[in-house]
């Protein structure tokens, strides 16, 4: 077991089942968060919040496109199961307590995308040895790079005036998705030879 | 690696020493992590210390909590580590964010320490330093972990420093970019929004205080520390010649030095502070001079002037 991938084939490129076991969990994930985007997008912007909203579904299907082409596939006999824990949890759920369902919605939509973006750091991945050129290793850097960018639009709504008075709910829900993203992520790495180095306690 | 629990939220710590040896817990800046003070371990524990260092919560091994983490959470957390440490004198050292932290013990727990020893500090946010920590928090934001470090590290270390590592810095960067999350530096940056100044606090520090700032420190500059020497009351400034904010990486054997001192001078009690204004030797070992009498240590050039 290794905190990073490898053994690097001869060109330093990443081993393609470990980029197989990797982009499948990240597209599962992204492509779960780019869904539900969409569902929440309004054809017709009326808040201009509402932008962040077309800015997030995007940069979310960006990264399941990028990840599609960048990665060196081969057949991962696990992932049907797999697939279908990561889809499970992806599904949408509202922050419980909070009345106003659209707004529950919204907060508990940002707590999943929260956990995604902050709680997984595919480029942490990579080991100094890699070939920088790599489009695989290339595709996880930008994806972590876009990842913190992303987090911003979660982090102002998670911690809006219209979300303070349910502050202990919002941690609630946001802690259970931290927990159950990084859970499922160590567990993807596991199956490759690869320890998560951020387990949860 | 033990830990201990605030609330729902662990933190990573380490202790080296003989058990009732006199204590020194250092405190880590922002982007830090507790293995960056080994050298301090080392010879602080060869000069009969015991030495206590750990990762604040959302640094390195610490957990990192997801959105709220206040300063007084800090407090709380190194309040724990400090009950750990049995009735030894404890003498507390922090580092910028960490030296923060350091003075807000100090302020509600002084009765517990022998010696406090502030390093490139403040304790209230003057102009620039509010606009240069909006600017560096919008660098992380945009930039990610690697261009704030990108911005910390030229404006924090000398050309010496830096120079041989030109073709390296990603391998210097690497270690502190791998322990370190967006989130979690963004929300320890984000405890200052509430940020109230400590000026009015300071008096209350009746412990012994050794104040050290670098000399071409230009995060945290002289006036900053004067704050601080003004107020404490059994205070003095300590110059690092040639030293910039992050002068514990760049001379740890000269501030292992000054810690050690320090301390042996308040136990043995030699100490006196009088709000006086010193210049560090340049190597360890080497006596510490009175900034030239008459002249305003505030200033970079030779101006005379009184200050208080």
């Amino acid at each position: 077991m290794n905190e990073f991938f490898g053994p690097l084939d001869s060109k330093g490129r990443v081993p393609p089942h470990q980029q197989t076991r990797v982009a499948a969990f990240l597209i599962s994930a992204h492509g779960a968060l780019a869904r539900q985007f969409a569902f929440t997008l309004p054809l017709q912007l009326e808040s201009a919040w509402q932008t962040e909203l077309n800015a997030q579904l995007y940069r979310e299907s960006e990264t399941v496109s990028l990840l599609m082409r960048a990665t060196s596939w081969v057949p991962d006999l696990a992932l049907g199961f797999l697939a279908a824990s990561w889809e499970r949890t992806w599904l949408p759920s509202a922050v419980e307590g909070i009345a106003d369902r659209p707004m529950a919605s919204a907060a508990g939509l940002a707590a999943l995308a929260h956990a995604v973006h902050a709680g997984i750091r595919p480029a942490a991945l990579l080991p100094v040895e890699i070939d920088a050129y790599d489009p695989f290793a290339m595709a996880l850097r930008r994806i972590e790079f876009e990842s913190g960018r992303l987090l911003q639009a979660q982090i102002i709504l998670l911690k809006s005036p219209n979300l303070l008075p349910f502050r202990d709910a919002v941690s609630a829900a946001l802690e259970r998705r931290h927990v159950e993203v990084r859970k499922l992520w160590a567990e993807a790495l596991q199956g490759v030879g690869i320890v998560s180095r951020r387990s949860e306690s | 690696m033990p830990f201990l629990s605030h609330g729902p939220h662990r933190f990573r710590y380490e202790i080296e020493g003989a058990a009732n040896a006199p204590v020194y817990v250092l405190v880590n800046g922002l982007t830090q992590y507790a293995e960056l003070w080994a050298a301090y371990r080392e010879a602080l524990v060869a000069r009969q210390f015991r030495v206590a260092t750990f990762d604040l919560l959302g640094q390195g091994a610490s957990d990192k909590p997801r959105l709220f983490i206040t300063q007084d959470d800090q407090v709380a957390a190194l309040r724990l580590l400090i009950d750990e440490l049995g009735d030894a004198p404890v003498f507390l050292s922090g580092i910028s964010f960490g030296g923060l932290i350091a003075l807000r013990y100090a302020i509600l727990h002084g009765d517990r320490l022998a010696g406090l020893v502030p390093m490139s500090c403040f304790a209230e946010l003057s102009p620039q330093l509010l606009l240069l920590g909006n600017a560096l928090r919008t660098g992380l934001i945009l930039g990610g972990t690697g261009y704030l470090q990108d911005i910390l590290l030229p404006m924090n270390l000398s050309n010496q420093w830096l120079e041989p590592l030109l073709d390296k810095l990603d391998s210097v960067k690497r270690q502190g970019w791998l322990v370190n999350d967006v989130y979690a530096l963004q929300n320890l940056m984000e405890s200052f929004l509430d940020f109230e100044p400590l000026t009015p606090q300071l008096a209350s520090i009746g412990v012994p205080t050794m104040i050290l700032n670098g000399e071409f420190d230009f995060l945290t500059p002289r006036a900053l520390h004067e704050t601080l020497r003004v107020h404490i009351p059994d205070s003095s400034l300590v110059i690092i010649p040639r030293g910039y904010h992050a002068f514990t990486l760049e001379k740890p054997a000269l501030t292992a030095d000054l810690l050690a001192r320090f301390a042996e001078d308040v136990l043995a009690g030699r100490w006196q502070g009088n709000k006086a204004v010193w210049i560090a030797p340049e190597e360890a070992g080497g006596a510490l001079t009175p900034f030239p009498a008459g002249y305003d240590h505030l200033r970079a050039i030779p101006t005379q002037g009184a200050t208080a």
